[in-house]
Order: C-alpha cells, then sequence, then structure tokens
C-alpha cells in the first residue's frame, strides 16, 4: 500500500546505474548556471570532494560553498554524514570575495574602484582569445563587453576581482560600463584595446566562443556570416573603435533607409526587415552588450561598414536591382540596393527579405536609380565587390546563372541605362569573379593594399600573383592566412 | 495508498517526497533544503537555503533558514525564519521569523505549496522593486537564537 517514490527518499529512482557496489557514487554538482557530474568516493570527506570539484569547475576549494539539503557542507565532514548518496544533487555556489556565483557584482563600489585604479592598464591584451587563459597578470577587469567572446576564463579567479567566474566578471563589467561611459571611451583609448580589436580574427574568435553569442548565432545565421567576413569585422571593429565613424555610418545607414520608404512597397519591405531580423537580434544582443556599441557587432549588423550593409538590411544586393536612389545617398552604400521587394516571397532565414530572385529583374530594374548604381558599379569594381560579400548573394546568384532567361531580361529592360547586353554579362564574371574572391575591398583596389604583402609573398616563393591576392583578399591582408590558402589549394 | 491529486496526502508521505526532492535538487539549483536532523522521524524541523538572486542587494549570498512543518502541515503552512540575518519586507528584523501575514503565500497557503515553493517564493520576493535594494546587513551575520 505504500507509495514507493514518496516513501522511499534515499530510493535512486533516476537511471543512474548502480556505481556504488564499488565505493564510487556519482554525485550531480549543479551550480545556478552549470550542471556536473562528479564521481567520489562514497566515504569521502567535503574537502575531497571540493577538490575534485574544484578540478571540474576551475574554481578555487575555498571559493567553493556546497549545500545539500539546505545545509552547508563544511570541509570537516564527510559526505556520508549529510547522507550523499549516489544520484543525488549538491548545489554549488563560487564564491569571488564577495560573489557567489549568482551573477555580476553585488557590492558596486568596491569592484568600481577596482576597475577605476587599473583601467589604465588593461588586460585584453593578456588574454588570448581562446578561453582557459592561464592568468594573466593584469586584472581583466576593464576590459569592454567584448570579452563577452572570451567564454569562461574562470581560471582567472584570484586575479583583479578574484573573479572565479569570467561571466560574473563580464556582467560587472557591463554593468560597470553601462553605469559610467566615459570608462568606455576610455577603455576605447587604450592602445592595447585597440591594438587587440585591430585584429580581427581575435575578435572574431573571441565573440564566437562566447556561448551567448552562438545562440544568438544559432538563431541569426547573418550573424555568423557577418562574423566570418574578416573585412567586415575589421570595419566593424574600427567603427567601434571611433563612435564618431560609426555615428556616421549610422547616420548613412538611416538616410540611406529612409530612402527606401519612398519606394512603392518599400515601407513594407523595411517593416518586414525589422521585425524579422532586427528585433530579435538587438533585443537578444541587447541582454547581453548593454549599451556598448559592440552591440553593433553582436546585434545589428548594419553598423557594420558598407559592405555589411548587405548583411541584413538589405532586401538584396541585386547588381541589376535598382538601389532606389539610396545609391543617390551614398556611393558605398550603394549596396542597400533593390528594396523594393514586392514580390511574395516572405523571408526565410537565409534569404531574410523576401526576395524573390526569380522575379527581381522584372520590377526593379526601370527605376533611374538603378542605372545610376549601375555606372557606378562599372566604374568601381570594389563597390561590387563590396556588394556581393553579402552571402544570400551567392543564392541569388545562383538563381541567377540557372535562369538565363532572366539575365537576358535584365540587359534587356534597361535601355537607357546604356548597358547593353555585352557589358551586362562582362559585369556578371567580374562580379562573379570578385564574388569567388572573397569579401575584401575597401576603397582602395586590392592590389595596392596588399603590396606589401604581396610583395612578401613573392619574395617567400609564391609567385602565382593572381593566387596571392585571392588569399590576400580572402584573409583580408593576413599574411600567415593567406600563405595557408596558397598552401592548401596547391596539389601536395 | 496512492498519492494521486485529489487525494488528501499524509503528512509525512509528503514530506519524504519533499525530501527526496531536496536531496535530488529538483529545481533551478537556486534553493536547497533538506532535513535538519536526519534521524528526526517526526521531519518537522527542515533547513532550507536560498542562493541570494543577482542584481539585488541579496546577490551572493547564501540564506540559510530554518522551517519548520507542524502537525498538520501542508494543510498548514510550514513556519518559516532566517537563519541569516537579512533585511526584507515580512522578515522580523530581530530574529528572522517570517510573518505569515505578509508572505502571501504563507497568508494564502494550499496544501499543494511546498517547501520548496516557498524558498523559491521567498527567493522572489527578494528581487521585488521594495526588497531588492534594501541595503543589507554585512555578510555572514546570523540571528542569535
Amino acid at each position: 500500500m505504500a507509495d514507493n517514490g514518496a516513501a522511499d527518499p534515499g530510493n535512486n529512482n533516476n537511471n543512474k546505474p548502480d556505481a556504488s557496489e564499488g565505493t564510487i557514487i556519482k554525485v550531480t554538482v549543479k551550480t545556478p548556471k552549470d550542471k556536473e557530474e562528479i564521481a567520489i568516493s562514497e566515504d569521502a570527506s567535503v574537502t575531497q570532494f571540493k577538490e575534485e570539484i574544484s578540478r571540474r569547475f576551475k574554481a578555487k576549494q575555498d571559493q567553493l560553498v556546497l549545500i545539500f539539503a539546505g545545509k552547508i557542507l563544511k570541509d570537516g565532514d564527510s559526505l556520508n554524514q549529510h547522507g550523499i548518496k549516489d544520484g543525488l544533487t549538491v548545489h554549488l555556489v563560487i564564491k569571488t570575495a564577495h560573489k557567489a556565483g549568482d551573477g555580476a557584482s553585488s557590492s558596486p563600489s568596491s569592484s568600481s574602484s577596482t576597475q577605476a585604479g587599473s583601467s589604465s592598464s588593461p588586460s585584453p591584451g593578456t588574454n588570448p582569445s581562446t578561453a582557459g587563459t592561464t592568468g594573466p597578470a593584469a586584472p581583466p577587469t576593464q576590459t569592454p563587453n567584448i570579452l563577452t567572446g572570451f567564454g569562461d576564463l574562470s581560471s582567472l579567479a584570484g586575479l583583479g576581482m578574484g573573479s572565479a567566474n569570467f561571466m560574473e566578471l563580464q556582467q560587472q563589467m557591463q554593468r560597470q560600463l553601462m553605469s559610467n561611459p566615459e570608462m568606455l571611451s576610455q577603455i576605447m583609448e587604450n592602445p592595447l584595446v585597440q591594438n587587440m580589436m585591430s585584429n580581427p580574427d581575435l575578435m572574431r574568435q573571441m565573440i564566437v566562443a562566447n556561448p551567448q553569442m552562438q545562440q544568438l548565432m544559432e538563431r541569426n545565421p547573418e550573424i555568423s556570416h557577418m562574423l566570418n567576413n574578416p573585412e567586415l569585422m575589421r570595419q566593424t571593429m574600427e567603427l567601434a573603435r571611433n563612435p564618431a565613424m560609426m555615428q556616421e555610418m549610422m547616420r548613412n545607414q538611416d538616410r540611406a533607409l529612409s530612402n527606401l520608404e519612398s519606394i512603392p512597397g518599400g515601407y513594407n519591405a523595411l517593416r518586414r526587415m525589422y521585425t524579422d531580423i532586427q528585433e530579435p537580434m538587438f533585443s537578444a544582443a541587447r541582454e547581453q552588450f548593454g549599451s556598448n556599441p559592440f552591440s553593433a557587432l553582436g546585434g545589428n549588423s548594419e553598423s557594420g561598414a558598407q559592405p555589411s550593409r548587405t548583411e541584413n538590411r538589405e532586401p538584396l544586393p541585386n547588381p541589376w536591382g535598382p538601389p532606389s536612389s539610396t545609391s543617390s545617398s551614398e556611393n558605398g552604400g550603394g549596396t542597400t540596393a533593390g528594396t523594393g521587394t514586392t514580390t511574395g516571397t516572405n523571408p526565410s532565414v537565409s534569404n531574410p527579405l523576401g526576395i524573390n530572385a526569380a522575379s527581381l529583374g522584372n520590377g526593379m530594374f526601370n527605376s533611374p536609380g538603378m542605372q545610376s548604381l549601375m555606372q557606378q558599379i562599372s566604374e568601381n569594381p570594389q563597390l561590387m565587390q563590396n556588394m556581393l560579400s553579402a552571402p544570400y548573394m551567392r543564392s541569388m546568384m545562383q538563381s541567377l546563372a540557372q535562369n538565363p532567361e532572366l539575365a537576358s531580361q535584365n540587359p534587356a529592360s534597361s535601355p537607357s541605362a546604356g548597358t547593353n547586353t555585352a557589358q551586362q554579362q562582362q559585369l556578371m564574371q567580374q562580379m562573379l569573379q570578385m564574388f569567388a574572391g572573397g569579401g575584401g575591398g575597401g576603397t582602395q583596389t586590392p592590389e595596392v593594399r596588399f603590396q606589401s604583402q604581396l610583395d612578401q609573398l613573392n619574395a617567400m616563393g609564391f609567385i602565382n600573383r593572381e593566387a596571392n591576392l585571392q588569399a590576400l583578399i580572402a584573409t583580408g591582408g593576413d599574411i600567415n592566412a593567406a600563405i595557408e590558402r596558397l598552401l592548401g589549394s596547391q596539389p601536395s | 495508498m496512492a498519492a494521486s491529486s485529489g487525494v488528501k496526502v499524509p503528512r509525512n508521505f509528503r514530506l519524504l517526497e519533499e525530501l527526496e526532492e531536496g536531496q535530488k535538487g529538483v529545481g533551478d539549483g537556486t534553493v536547497s533544503w533538506g532535513l535538519e536532523d536526519d534521524e528526526d522521524m517526526t521531519l518537522t524541523r527542515w533547513t532550507g537555503m536560498i542562493i541570494g538572486p543577482a542584481r539585488t542587494n541579496y546577490e551572493n549570498r547564501i540564506y540559510s533558514l530554518k522551517v519548520e512543518c507542524g502537525p498538520k502541515y501542508p494543510e498548514a503552512p510550514p513556519t518559516v525564519r532566517f537563519v541569516t540575518k537579512i533585511s526584507m519586507n515580512g522578515i522580523n528584523n530581530s530574529n528572522g521569523t517570517v510573518d505569515s501575514r505578509s508572505i502571501p503565500i504563507l497568508s494564502k497557503w494550499q496544501n499543494s505549496y511546498s517547501i520548496k515553493i516557498v524558498l523559491q517564493e521567498l527567493r522572489r520576493l527578494m528581487t521585488s522593486k521594495e526588497n531588492m535594494k534594501l541595503p543589507q546587513p554585512p555578510e555572514g551575520q546570523t540571528y542569535s537564537n
């Protein structure tokens, strides 16, 4: 008559295999954020248990507070004493001076003084982008929210704030930063930080390593596209570094967008853009990044430089599609092309603005703005390349390639553009080539920019200038990466 | 006797169930509870633990409580008392007792509530506007009784 489930408190009702026939038991250790299963002898003392835990959670033993069944486990006790058996759960709290593993700063006054004091000796440079740094000298405190990308640098325990859990540290810093904008600019100005930020790979690694970011990326693949474009990263970072530039960029973009509104159907497209893309991303990013300019990086890719315009804001960087008068507002911004997504395709993830590639050529081609775009493009191949670095260009290209009629339709329907079929095709090829060449570009041609790198590659024996250039473009000027690319592509 | 809903579950069974849950760490890991004394056959005295929620003045602190489930439990609410000093509405400042009339879950007790729910509710109240910014006594202090 007894109810087994209720009447057996110590019963192992969960599915653990009976591992306690020896003396090893498996105990689940749970923190508010995390959960690990730890195997330990059932006769062990709390101290031994903590040793094991400190290894697994990468925290110091004296920072660990174990709670079981509402009681704090003292070091001198044994697990047996508290009745800790196989399959049960112990709660763990990782204290960090005044922290208890539950989040960020509790005593802002003391933490802010430490931060302010050490803001001149930033440690971002000492923290390699991957997690698991071994204890840099300088306190990591004032590094800005970009450090969310650092992942769990809990080995930083004992440093600076003594934060065992880097997440807490970050949150703490975020709070600091949010309440003190000057601090942010201070940080930004610091050469070390700037140095770090100018390394796109580093930044990308950091950002990607952050689990929150990863979630964000899952939700919005554009972000991962954006992150993978080295050029874009660099420009974004420069932007972040230079708030004035960022503002300028935003302004340009806003202007472009407002132009969009004036096309028929443009407003709807805009709205769709916003609700489908920007809102979730922005709010997702805002949780983590607060008011940090890097929120742009994570949540709002439009703050990326010109090429990034194509990432999320434009319905379609259609080479033949009309920029619909946005090209008039900026040269580089010609990428905000073809917004009149009057086609009926609903926005999907890879085609965020609902561009129905098939019907592209039709409505858009005839507007005057389009023609000026064409001209600009022909004059500035770089622009074309920028436009093309958007990921979904690829899909559009494919569909266009498959649909030669469409392609021919395009040239045909813009008589006054002065572009004839041959030119169009040439343009197409050029675009394809550039696109294949990967994202790159800026205001100078790659050759000019990578001149020194090209020379170096030459000196090293890579004599294929074309290939070198391609590799450099693809890696954004990073010689080592370019070499690897080159070596990788050569038959061995 | 089956413990299906709608049937009045005997006190001991309820408490044993709660004991088990406490040991298994059911929940999100921010509260913990268990028998104060494992030999306590009446299952009356319990200890609880609340981890102060983030972004409040309680954050990073571990609050220890004593919960007493009287003979009428679960029909009657348990009496709860903070051991760790805390400054919070509804908690007596000098001895840490939780005022059953000011904490809604205790004043409007239902027999489906449990110790876990009480602890979680107290934790939730820590995040309320009126509580979250209350200045707290230094960490580690306890009430003398």
